[in-house]
């Protein structure tokens, strides 16, 4: 245990541990003194509680990866450098185009990005849903002198009010089974591919790939089972599904750091990268010596230079220039101008 | 599920001076079904203007490969077999860190998708115990996969080497490169 | 007839060229698909092996045919995007007629049947018989091009039938039958691997027969030395031992200065000329004011150069020479082709282990197709259609009577002139494009204008069949069985992977259907490929192309049959001349006196520049199929002018700008691109393109006087640059022949 310890990042324990205190703190800031707090989820909260202290451990240790700090800190100093506002609109697009509707996966076809969005915001909405609730953040209470007039309240303050049975509160309280329609309809499509596409029969994992799929599949339907039970058999299964469907969520919550969903808090990186590009590209391209076509940045390639350089790479070359000067065609060509001369001088193009 | 019939007797040769620029390996590489329609394969003139002469370029799958270790989102890993992946598709952010930092010149990035694709060896191939489609196709076989005594009783008179020199940095490669007989490196600059 | 019913643009729309993409996840059940099916690339004389995938009648990809012997998986870039032309847009589903002003409209078989066969006989009736003219192709099968000479002879009674063979390897033809009585290369290819020299002449073997560059490689793993005659520097003459960067039409004074220089060092094999040739006095003769500096002088190499290639084949022990094009296309093909052979003859190396010579033959079924079928002067068996004994023999199996069977007709060229003359009025193509291929081809559009009546069969509208009153919707290579004939004499099976799409139909049951509606179906009742197959051996049985003992079943157990092949327990024959039994009448091989003499339009004042064409890797002969598929469209979108930065520098002219060529018989521009690796005197543009990217109206009509080959190869141009740049090569559309 000791050894274990000692292995673990400090910096990034610490602020995991922060991060996780941070979340404590506010359920009780949101749930005045847990006043709201809905005792039966404090399962969720414990699972929500290690996500939390996961990911920001693996976050930070993640982060301090010298190509990953480079683009952190490069990020941040353009954000807030005197061109804040253009970057700020410019970040608020990306994070629309490709966090929430994640455009980028449209051109590899249309059906995978269907299925996507549609899993990922179904995830999305009902994480927006459930965080709250689970926090304590959000109550609902009958209003006074009413038994069909509902009131929401955010933090402790009512923010607004809804009759029971009209479609606003059939929507709200039916919330969570369109996610649950959406991610499975999303992780089917996704499913399928991985079963028909042979691309990705050959590279997949069951732990990497199927796991993810399965287990919001089973965080789906047990979720809409828990609906089913209290709109068509009268709470008679409650017990056992809800039970199932918190084995479920808790699980995805545990390995939430860990698998395949990390890569929902590492796709902000894709913000920065475009940032870091329009920047670089404002700063001037570099001109590759082979083909004299502009390539990349200057910043990047400067940049890259310093980062290899970090990680046991030095690209030198005796004349004090670098190979990361020449751009990808450039260093293919170099090397086969390299091999040519190396037949030419053996006398030999064949042998 | 990956595929245990990847033969590791097998590897790969490329001698780019046998190459006549067909692009027959650009169009098979295509048919790969890990990229989807997309060429990981890289082939053109090395100066058309004074020559015809072509070069051809796989994936080298390095033993330690710069492109894994500049990825700032770990998209990017090797295999128990040596093979060095594309970019995880859930990871990847599209920022072009392999794409420039490779030494061989090989990532490349498909900008609409925002994501680094590069050659896996054909691994849906591969891994079912078949030849990656360049070097089956390739009319010249300036791309040849298969074994060393294959090779060697092919070819008596060249030496694969894997071991390359870019300035100081040594790199040391799976894929091998045909060079004069007794060669042991090749030295790019 | 007439001009195009309406804008060209109206037609490219409707019926393309358009680019075809393989969707970005393959196509449906790629990747578990119904059936592989194991036949042959349509394209070009190797006939590699490949598997077809197929999907519910659709093809959907390939998978390499590793067994294969001779491609045992290899593959150029057109193999490996073949069948990107099943599932095409452009495939003609049902039989179009010409409607003025509005294009094409789909009618019924049986509206496109009758009014051609009334077409036929009306204009028979009227004009005579040989005024209707059949042109076809040799990307045929054996079945369907030994059908079309029958259909021709039998059911249209026409002497003018003739083929695209004639722009290809007919030069070769025409030499290896007087040198050898017999037209076929003389070793298979398995006899380059330990040649101690090869020299390849006017063929660029890396952009056109990618997939023998490997057998050229090994070779030269072996220790050969490769010596490359050709006016460029092509990716094969890039790392030759020899390049002799010749100046184009000065082959058979190369040829003939070696010639000389192997008997000034009695580099000769005299026993075998003694006792198994004729005319070596002769062919010598021809050459014996030849000297060095003559030789430099006329063809443009240095003359230690050919010294030096001269000296390599003279002291070699083993050896081949293969040609192409390079060498036929000229209107001494014949002459260039025997001044070959007559090197190999004086040194005795044929018809041993390594010791080889031939034409690679450039289309799929070149080689099956000159032998059985559509050639103006032929009959199956590489039979003689003036020979009365062949005549005689034909006749019997097609059974008609000998005295109804047409005579020699006139060559693809001729017959176009014919109709410009208007002499001819008919004319039915199957798997030909003139207005792309052959050569002047504005005058080749102002024949097709004059036309009473034209029916093409294709499966793509090509640039020719925008001209017809009626398309028949024929089928594609996978769609019909068949055998084909390698460039080097192996007899191959193609396998159907699907039936025709739609209401299209077999090219086969096209055919057979109009010899019934003719009247002639009783000599047309075939029940599948392989009853047409078993009338052909018989059909060619005692000729020199004999395939008596070649069966379906032979050719599958075997990977391919090698012909002759006269007897069912004949093994095939690999390699030619073993015996030494030559098929002339002398039973000796034959040297050739080739003296030379200037190619028909030679440089002037007026157009000083020399011109010649060629193709490019990506695409095919013209283009009917190649450009269509994307890929290879978008890696040589467009023709380009291929000249040296020295005479690029005389005219002014820049990387990519528009330049004017012109000719006697047109112009055109093409964008320039400045290469050191092509003479300073000659300029390149390659020919798959039609409308005003066509190189093809640049050159020059003139025929071999034997062979009847056009001189594609050599003309003379001037260059008047435009000071634009081209704009960006995607935005050319050249693909589509506007």
């Amino acid at each position: 245990m000791y050894r274990l310890i000692k292995t673990l990042n400090r910096t990034a324990l610490i602020k995991a541990i922060i991060a996780a205190l941070a979340v404590i703190i506010i359920v009780f800031i949101g749930s005045r003194n847990l006043q709201h707090f809905d005792a039966a989820l404090i399962a969720y909260l414990f699972g929500t509680v290690f996500a939390v202290f996961g990911v920001a451990y693996r976050y930070s240790v993640w982060v301090q990866r010298p190509p990953t700090r480079l683009y952190w800190r490069r990020s941040w100093q353009f954000l807030l450098s005197k061109d804040f506002a253009q970057y700020a609109f410019h970040s608020t697009k990306l994070f629309f185009r490709n966090i929430m509707l994640q455009r980028h996966i449209y051109p590899r076809g249309r059906m995978r990005w269907w299925g996507h969005f549609m899993l990922a915001t179904g995830c999305l909405i009902a994480f927006a849903v459930t965080i709250p609730l689970t926090f304590g953040w959000v109550h609902f209470t009958l209003e006074a002198g009413s038994d069909t007039t509902y009131t929401a309240n955010f933090f402790g303050f009512p923010v607004s009010q809804f009759e029971l049975g009209s479609p606003i509160a059939f929507a709200t309280f039916h919330a969570l089974v369109w996610c649950s329609v959406l991610v499975t309809i999303g992780a089917v499509i996704m499913l399928k591919r991985r079963l028909t596409h042979g691309g990705m029969i050959a590279t997949q994992t069951f732990e990497g790939d199927w796991l993810p799929l399965i287990l919001l599949i089973a965080i789906s339907i047990t979720g809409l089972g828990i609906s089913y039970d209290y709109t068509f058999l009268q709470g008679r299964t409650h017990q056992f599904m809800s039970v199932t469907h918190a084995i479920t969520v808790i699980l995805f919550l545990i390995w939430m750091p860990f698998g395949k969903f990390f890569h929902i808090f590492q796709r902000l990186a894709q913000v920065g990268a475009n940032i870091y590009k329009v920047e670089g590209t404002r700063r001037g391209l570099a001109k590759c010596p082979h083909t004299q076509q502009d390539f990349a940045s200057q910043l990047h390639v400067n940049d890259l230079k310093d980062v290899t350089k970090d990680l046991g790479f030095d690209f030198t070359l005796e004349d004090g220039r670098s190979h990361l000067d020449y751009s990808p065609e450039g260093k293919r060509s170099a090397l086969a101008k390299a091999h040519f001369q190396a037949r030419k001088d053996a006398g030999h193009f064949f042998g | 599920m990956p595929n245990t019939k990847y033969d590791q007797q097998m590897e790969f040769f490329v001698d780019m001076q046998r190459c006549i620029g067909c692009h027959a390996c650009e169009m098979a590489c295509a048919e790969c079904e890990t990229n989807g329609q997309e060429s990981m394969i890289h082939i053109h003139y090395v100066d058309r203007a004074v020559t015809t002469q072509t070069t051809v370029q796989v994936c080298m799958h390095c033993e330690d490969p710069a492109c894994a270790n500049v990825c700032p989102a770990d998209a990017i890993s090797k295999d128990d077999f040596g093979v060095v992946h594309t970019a995880n598709t859930a990871r990847c952010i599209g920022c072009s860190n392999c794409v420039l930092a490779c030494p061989f010149g090989v990532p490349q990035k498909n900008e609409a998708a925002e994501l680094m694709m590069k050659c896996n060896m054909c691994y849906d191939r591969t891994s079912a115990g078949k030849k990656p489609m360049c070097a089956t196709v390739c009319p010249t076989q300036a791309l040849f996969y298969g074994t060393r005594e294959e090779i060697q009783k092919m070819r008596p008179n060249s030496t694969p080497v894997n071991k390359f020199f870019f300035g100081m940095q040594e790199v040391n490669t799976k894929v091998n490169i045909m060079m004069p007989k007794g060669s042991t490196h090749l030295k790019v600059h | 007839m007439a001009k195009l019913p309406t804008s060209v643009e109206n037609i490219i729309d409707k019926h393309g060229p358009h680019k075809n993409f393989t969707p970005v996840d393959g196509y449906k059940g790629t990747h578990e698909p119904d059936a592989l099916v194991k036949t042959h690339c349509c394209f070009c004389g190797m006939q590699c092996g490949i598997q077809l995938k197929v999907k519910e009648n659709k093809v959907v990809g390939f998978e390499p045919w590793m067994e294969f012997p001779f491609n045992e998986g290899r593959l150029c870039p057109k193999g490996v995007q073949r069948y990107l032309q099943n599932n095409h847009p452009d495939r003609i589903l049902s039989p179009l007629q010409r409607v003025e002003g509005k294009g094409f409209e789909p009618i019924g078989w049986d509206a496109a049947m009758d009014r051609t066969v009334n077409e036929i006989k009306r204009i028979q009736r009227d004009y005579g018989n040989d005024a209707f003219g059949m042109l076809s192709g040799v990307s045929l099968t054996n079945e369907k091009s030994y059908m079309v000479g029958k259909f021709a002879r039998v059911a249209l009674k026409t002497a003018n039938l003739d083929y695209n063979g004639r722009l290809c390897m007919v030069s070769a033809g025409a030499g290896n039958k007087k040198a050898f009585g017999l037209d076929r290369i003389s070793n298979n290819w398995s006899d380059l691997k330990h040649a101690e020299v090869i020299i390849i002449a006017g063929t660029n073997i890396s952009e056109t027969f990618p997939t023998l560059t490997h057998y050229i490689w090994q070779a030269r793993d072996n220790g050969a030395k490769l010596i490359v005659v050709d006016p460029r520097v092509t990716p094969i003459a890039r790392t030759a031992d020899l390049h002799l960067p010749i100046k184009p039409g000065t082959d058979s004074a190369l040829f003939g200065m070696i010639l000389k220089i192997l008997a000034d060092n009695d580099w000769l094999d005299h026993d075998f000329i003694d006792n198994h040739t004729s005319g070596f006095e002769e062919a010598l003769d021809a050459v014996k004011d030849y000297d060095l500096d003559w030789a430099q002088e006329t063809t443009g190499i240095n003359k230690d150069l050919i010294l030096q290639a001269a000296t390599l084949w003279g002291k070699a022990s083993t050896s081949f020479l293969l040609h192409a094009r390079g060498i036929e296309h000229h209107t001494k093909g014949v002459d260039n082709v025997v001044s070959c052979i007559n090197i190999v003859l004086a040194t005795g190396r044929i018809g041993r282990p390594y010791c080889g010579y031939g034409t690679i033959t450039g289309q799929g079924n070149g080689q099956g197709g000159r032998e059985h079928g559509h050639k103006c002067d032929q009959l199956p068996g590489n039979r003689d259609i003036t020979n009365p004994e062949h005549r005689k023999y034909i006749a019997d199996v097609w059974g008609i009577d000998e005295k109804d069977m047409p005579g020699k007709g006139l060559s693809a060229y001729e017959l176009i002139e014919a109709i410009h003359r208007g002499e001819i009025k008919g004319l039915i193509t199957i798997c030909f494009n003139p207005l792309v291929s052959l050569p002047n081809n504005n005058f080749v559009r102002e024949a097709l204008e004059k036309l009473e009546y034209y029916v093409a069969i294709d499966f793509f509208l090509n640039e020719t069949a925008r001209h017809a009153d009626v398309i028949m919707a024929g089928s594609l290579h996978e769609e019909e069985e068949g055998t084909v004939t390698t460039a080097e004499g192996r007899v191959v099976k193609i396998n159907a992977a699907v039936t025709p799409p739609d209401n299209a139909r077999r090219d086969g049951d096209i055919i057979m259907e109009l010899a019934h509606r003719l009247g002639a179906g009783d000599k047309f009742n075939f029940e599948n490929s392989e009853a047409i197959f078993n009338e052909l051996r018989v059909a060619s049985k005692g000729g020199t192309a004999d395939y008596y003992g070649i069966t379906y079943e032979k050719i599958v157990n075997n990977m391919g049959i090698f012909w002759p092949c006269p007897s069912l327990d004949h093994p095939g024959t690999p390699r030619l001349w073993e015996d030494k039994k030559f098929r002339t009448p002398d039973g000796k091989a034959h040297f050739n006196a080739a003296p030379f003499r200037p190619s028909s339009e030679v440089v002037d004042k007026e157009y000083p520049v020399v011109l010649t064409t060629g193709r490019v890797v990506s695409q095919y002969l013209s283009g009917t199929q190649t450009r269509r598929i994307g890929k290879l469209v978008d890696q040589y979108p467009e023709p380009l002018l291929e000249i040296h930065p020295k005479l690029a520098y005389q005219y002014g002219i820049k990387e990519r700008e528009l330049v004017k060529v012109i000719t006697r018989r047109g112009e055109a521009l093409f964008p320039a691109q400045l290469v050191e690796t092509i003479r300073e005197d000659t300029v390149f543009i390659p020919y798959h393109w039609g409308g005003v990217h066509s190189a093809n109206q640049l050159t020059i009509g003139t025929l071999d006087p034997v062979s009847k080959i056009p001189e594609f190869k050599v003309c003379a141009c001037k260059l008047d640059p435009t000071g634009k740049l081209a704009p960006h090569p995607s935005e050319s559309n050249a693909y589509q022949s506007n």
